[in-house]
């Protein structure tokens, strides 16, 4: 029997997806994880078998905290300027940075990335009753925006095209 | 230095040289079943290692053998650092494995592809 867990699972798996979400997989070490996370290594790797383990816990409960309260916002939007603004001010930080970084070479990523950027096409379009193929078009807008780190400019300069739309 | 492989539903980890001669261990044949995955984790060099029984430990020079700690048993071959990447088993007799490999992002992607 090995040590008993001397830590919270929750709160860490919380805590990764904020270290995650703000340096990228690659700029995480095992030695920051053990400092942020205040799990000794050993119960680290007992509890989460690798970094890719606990990377992919971490991406599940992001989609689960953070973009699934967006999609259900996204259902009440009144028009297509609502939900520009919804996605380009929700915290998708793990969401864009494992799309990049991660979706090209991890095939478990890959698949949860694209079904959540998928839901969120979906929400937009269901609310907004428009094409599946523009949904995705103003999803794909909105990211942008947001990877460019001009969300307020960009956003309000697009929202003055999209006034024919709903 | 430690070769990884991977042989039809297995790992085979192969021990070089004088390495083997510290270690007490030739190579170590792991179904993959009881793989739970690997990282490239440089800074657990620096961490406790337990008492070690059998094996060899120079302090910033060599940690090869079995290690035993908290009640786990751990397999080390590390000579640098930089390239230690951990195995976490499943159902072995080892716990995990610390070896130190050529390219650890490549062994990491092996393994954790070989899992997927």
């Amino acid at each position: 029997m090995g040590r008993p867990r001397a830590f919270d699972e929750d709160e860490a798996v919380r805590a990764a997806v904020d270290l995650f979400g703000g340096r990228a997989y690659d700029g995480v070490s095992v030695d920051d994880l053990v400092s942020h996370l205040g799990v000794h290594r050993n119960s680290l790797y007992k509890t989460f078998g690798s970094k890719r383990g606990l990377y992919l816990i971490a991406l599940r409960r992001h989609l689960t905290d953070d973009v699934r309260p967006l999609l259900d916002a996204l259902g009440d939007v009144p028009d297509a300027e609502a939900a520009l603004r919804l996605v380009t001010t929700a915290d998708l930080r793990l969401l864009l940075l494992a799309t990049v970084e991660r979706a090209p070479v991890d095939e478990e990523v890959a698949s949860e990335v694209t079904a959540a950027l998928a839901a969120v096409d979906r929400a937009i379009a269901d609310a907004l009753g428009v094409p599946a193929d523009l949904a995705a078009a103003l999803t794909a807008a909105a990211l942008g925006i947001v990877l460019r780190g001009n969300p307020d400019n960009a956003a309000t300069a697009l929202i003055r095209h999209l006034d024919p739309l709903p | 230095m430690t070769l990884i492989r991977i042989e039809g539903d297995d790992l085979v980890v192969v021990i070089e040289g004088f390495d083997k001669l510290w270690s007490f261990k030739g190579s170590l044949t792991i179904p993959l079943a009881n793989v739970r995955g690997a990282t490239a984790d440089p800074g657990i060099a620096a961490d406790p290692k337990g008492i070690r029984a059998p094996g060899s430990h120079v302090p910033g020079v060599i940690t090869a053998g079995t290690f035993h700690q908290d009640g786990e048993k751990v397999f080390w071959n590390v000579r640098d650092a930089a390239k230690a990447v951990v195995v976490e088993l499943a159902d072995e007799r080892y716990a995990r494995l610390v070896i130190q490999v050529d390219d650890p992002r490549a062994a990491v992607a092996l393994v954790e592809n070989a899992l997927a």
